[in-house]
């Protein structure tokens, strides 16, 4: 942990600005305009819940709606349409609270893989997400505007890997985590530095399956991210 | 209303008949209208080649000129956006005089058809003209300036006259002043694709509130062999039925 | 690479670019998309004025206070356990992460998409010390398969090539045998590159902002590719320019906001990526290490010169998009790996003023990238005053130019002179002017470059001075 040449960098900065160096007390000032408070602002949940699936259609993304006791129902569904075996999904406490334990002890008991991401299983997590035809995470704020999933990987089992690696993404979104835009996702993080409260390493606002425009600006689905992304808001939660 | 015209140098001596029509439209809409002679040029070729000292000597005997006048009033979005553009050549403290008179000549100066809309609230100036044109929108009064409704609202009504809109209007149609003659290849790519534009809306008549753009492509096309008929707006909107005549024979 | 491409000067360049029609196509059909893209962003948003001049408050604010929200930076990414190493020039920033590279022993890394890292030339740097460097962006992986091609935008880099350009490529130098379907290429790309995420033992990236109050960095990007590289290497450097960076995470929603709907027309683009490291791989996954480098090269200059706005742009590269000078000449044109507005802006104050002195009159100064910028840096206004600092400060204009404005700002200073020179112009002109249209087709002197692509109409008989005064002195005459 080091900070090289600062002083002089941070004191020829000052000196072309024309003043003394500034180390503390600057703040931010009052902006004359906040248009972003203003969006969606009379917004109901089901609004934004309609608004995201209207988004969904634009970032070619898979929208369903299910609740709680049918959640795993659909999950087998989508699996099966996916001819998928191997399964990873993020280690978060919600798989117990949304009840999908059983389902997956059960899955694996027929000829399922599943891998539950935890950070102390070392590399063995990485291999297996790199093979795996699904990963699933939970969504910790979702952005209705953009069709965003925002996770929030701050330790364990919430790998990075697991919206990536694997060919298909899938989120699964409690209704209760929707907010308009970035703007109130941006406001909690801020918040939470505010706090002093350490930032999760790695915060991912995952919007649609990877894509590219790079050749003649054609839209191509799936680069090096998942291919394909379905998101499952579950109403009930 | 008195009303003193600012002609504009090309236009003085290019086009002089613009500057004519102008005057008979301002007279008609009840302006009395006077024509301070000791007027020069607005200094953009100066200022925008980046010789801001000499642009500021000229800009000082501009804004005497007109110091007396009510109102001034250009056919051109360019050259009145420059005198808008005055009282930044006089940021510094020890110009603060020059600074006020350039800000107060701003206040003052309008284009063409943004006068006659905004200030004497007219749309209809009774004009004549049978045909189908398209518009060139000069991009230092629509983009800089931000006149954008004043020349369609009048053109509208214009008896015979039937608008077809430009594709690209958008795009500069590469005058840029000095840039035509310093950078000759890349405004010729550019005026190409404009005069493409223009024939592709398949109008008989272009017409344009600035001479400089609507002399760089009419001098582009007059090459190309088109012959196709220009005209300014003031022109347009002073144009009767049977008053076709030239600048010449008047 | 460095900032500069190609060895030929400013005019020989021009017309390889005109010459290009393939490359031409390919420019305008994406402007003319990425337009229409865009405006359509921006309306769905409604009062963009206000957010401009949100962005527009927000980028003025931090780089008026840079050395605060920089000190800042370096102290939270120190205490969340990473390097952080200040380059004042391009050599600094090469040799301090060839010596971070030389330490791990790496010998492969792979790179996400990142304008400062082509800037210092970094890639050469590594390759020297027998670092291989992958660049992972499709568009970035496209140009260096093709030996090294040069960026011609800084969003879509090989924009100037078509998908049979691509295709060609491919085949001569990976042996692909596919189609040029787009996305049977990028399939073909995604294969041959995931297993060299997972063998690079150094990640590089640049980022789009910093946030200074947490020591977090923004990456804003669609393929993933920036994603596997932030996530699998071991260590990670990330390198910035020192004026990508916003105060805090309200602050970053507006610029990433902002950036999104200007550069791509996107409401947010697929992956935005946030990280804080280096994160001690808390999550099994992303790296150990993390090295920052923050870059000046040349924008400090910048600070306290009218000019300091050009720090506010946040590359989005809108001005580009709707440039009809980059249109018509592509990219390469401007020599430049920062092209276009921007580009003809920003290049002066990184490279040495003189060899770019024409990249400033590369504008018909029609307005068109002001009105696009999503922090309204005034571009074309800060063309005209890199032009003012040519003519009088550096002294650079050629000499009949400076022989012709002397002779039209004293003429037009004095009225009497003024007129003269107008009454004079018919006569001058009379002997090039063809009778039959009164029109110059081949004119002397100044007027020469004009009519070599255009006519010119011949002055009129009676200047409008002329034809008033004789007016005013008739009805006079009439009066009496």
């Amino acid at each position: 942990m080091a900070i090289y040449n600062r002083e002089e960098f941070l004191s020829r900065i000052a000196e072309k600005l024309g003043r003394e160096q500034k180390i503390e007390s600057v703040n931010r000032p009052t902006w004359t305009t906040a248009p972003h408070l203003e969006l969606y602002r009379d917004f109901s949940k089901d609004d934004l819940v309609n608004m995201f699936e209207t988004q969904c259609d634009v970032i070619h993304t898979h929208f369903k709606q299910t609740s709680v006791a049918e959640l795993p129902h659909l999950l087998r569904e989508c699996f099966d349409e996916l001819n998928a075996q191997k399964v990873v999904i993020a280690g978060d406490p919600r798989i117990e609270e949304y009840g999908l334990n059983r389902f997956f002890t059960k899955l694996t008991e027929s000829d399922f893989y599943v891998h539950t991401w935890e950070a102390d299983k070392g590399d063995e997590n990485i291999e297996f997400a790199a093979n795996a035809d699904v990963g699933i995470t939970f969504s910790d704020i979702t952005l209705a505007e953009s069709g965003t999933v925002v996770l929030l990987n701050d330790s364990g089992g919430k790998g990075r890997s697991v919206s990536l690696l694997p060919r298909t993404y899938i989120a699964i979104i409690p209704k209760s985590s929707f907010v308009p835009r970035m703007t109130q996702a941006m406001q909690q993080i801020h918040i939470r530095v505010n706090e002093g409260k350490l930032l999760p390493s790695c915060i991912n606002l995952i919007s649609g399956p990877s894509n590219s425009a790079d050749i003649e600006m054609n839209l191509i689905v799936g680069v090096h991210g998942p291919v394909r992304a379905t998101y499952i808001v579950v109403s009930d939660k | 209303m008195k009303v003193s015209i600012f002609i504009t140098c090309i236009v003085d001596v290019m086009y002089p008949k613009v500057g004519k029509d102008m005057m008979e439209i301002l007279q008609r809409l009840g302006c009395e209208v006077d024509f301070p002679a000791a007027q020069t040029c607005c200094g953009q070729p100066a200022f925008n080649s980046g010789y801001h000292k000499d642009t500021k000597d000229l800009a000082k005997h501009m804004i005497q000129v007109f110091e007396d006048s009510d109102y001034v009033v250009a056919p051109s979005g360019s050259c009145t956006l420059m005198v808008h553009d005055y009282h930044n050549l006089f940021s510094a403290p020890e110009d603060e005089e020059w600074r006020e008179k350039a800000k107060r000549l701003a206040e003052k100066t309008y284009e063409l058809t943004q006068f006659i809309v905004d200030i004497l609230g007219v749309e209809d100036v009774g004009a004549e003209l049978h045909g189908t044109a398209t518009m060139h929108r000069s991009c230092h009064m629509t983009r800089l300036l931000n006149i954008k409704e004043p020349p369609t609202k009048l053109l509208s009504h214009v008896k015979g006259l039937e608008m077809v809109p430009l594709p690209h209007n958008y795009d500069c149609c590469g005058f840029g002043g000095t840039f035509s003659v310093k950078m000759v290849p890349i405004s010729e790519q550019m005026v190409d694709e404009k005069v493409h534009h223009i024939e592709g809306t398949g109008a008989n008549l272009l017409i344009g509130a600035d001479c400089s753009c609507l002399m760089n492509i009419q001098g582009r096309m007059s090459r190309l062999g088109n012959q196709m008929r220009v005209m300014h707006i003031a022109e347009v909107l002073n144009h009767r039925e049977g008053s076709d005549q030239t600048w010449e024979s008047k | 690479m460095g900032i500069k491409i190609g060895e030929k000067s400013f005019f020989p360049r021009v017309e390889e670019g005109i010459k290009d029609e393939g490359m031409r196509k390919a420019v305008r059909s994406a402007q003319d998309r990425l337009r229409s893209m865009k405006l359509r962003a921006t309306d769905e948003l409604g009062h963009w004025e206000d957010w401009r001049l949100l962005g527009e408050q927000i980028r003025k604010h931090t780089v008026e206070n840079l050395d605060y929200y920089l000190y800042q930076l370096s102290e939270n990414i120190e205490k969340n356990g990473g390097h952080v190493f200040f380059a004042k020039t391009a050599k600094e920033a090469r040799e301090y992460v060839q010596k971070v590279v030389q330490q791990k022993k790496a010998t492969k890394a792979v790179k996400s998409k990142s304008m400062v890292t082509e800037e210092i030339s970094l890639n050469n740097a590594l390759n020297e010390i027998g670092c291989e460097v992958l660049e992972t962006d499709l568009a970035e992986f496209i140009l260096q398969t093709d030996d090294h091609d040069e960026p011609s935008h800084i969003v879509v880099p090989c924009l100037h090539k078509d998908r049979e350009k691509i295709r060609q490529v491919f085949k001569e130098k990976l042996g692909y045998e596919g189609t040029s379907k787009p996305e049977e290429m990028a399939g073909f790309v995604r294969e041959q590159l995931r297993h060299k995420f997972f063998e690079a033992d150094i990640g590089i990236t640049g980022c789009n902002f910093a946030v200074a109050e947490s020591g977090s960095f923004a990456i804003v990007a669609n393929e993933g590719n920036e994603r596997l590289t932030t996530t699998l290497p071991k260590t990670l450097i990330t390198v910035m320019g020192m004026e990508r960076i916003v105060p805090t995470w309200e602050e970053l929603d507006i610029v990433v906001s902002l950036l999104c709907r200007s550069a791509v027309g996107q409401k947010l683009t697929s992956y935005i990526t946030l990280f804080t490291e280096p994160g001690g791989r808390s999550t099994g996954d992303g790296p150990e290490e993390f090295h920052l480098v923050i870059v000046d090269n040349g924008r400090s200059n910048m600070l306290g010169t009218e000019f300091q706005s050009t720090l506010h742009c946040i590359r989005c590269a809108s001005c580009i998009n709707v440039c009809p000078i980059y249109r018509h000449i592509g990219g390469h044109a401007y020599g430049s790996i920062y092209p276009g507005p921007i580009g003809a802006v920003l290049t002066p104050w990184l490279a040495d003023y003189k060899e770019y002195k024409d990249l400033p009159y590369a504008s018909s100064l029609c307005g068109a990238c002001t009105e696009a910028c999503p922090v309204k840096i005034p571009l074309h206004e800060l063309l005209i005053k890199h032009r003012r600092k040519i003519v009088e400060d550096e002294n650079l204009a050629p000499f009949p130019e400076k022989m012709a404005m002397m002779a039209f700002t004293v003429a037009a200073k004095s009225p009497k002179m003024f007129q003269y020179g107008s009454k004079l112009a018919p006569t001058l002109l009379f002997p090039f002017t063809n009778k039959q249209d009164h029109t110059i087709h081949e004119g002397p002197g100044p007027i020469k470059p004009w009519t070599e692509i255009r006519d010119l109409p011949a002055p009129a008989k009676e200047t409008f001075h002329k034809w008033y005064q004789r007016q005013q002195e008739e009805r006079t005459n009439g009066d009496l």
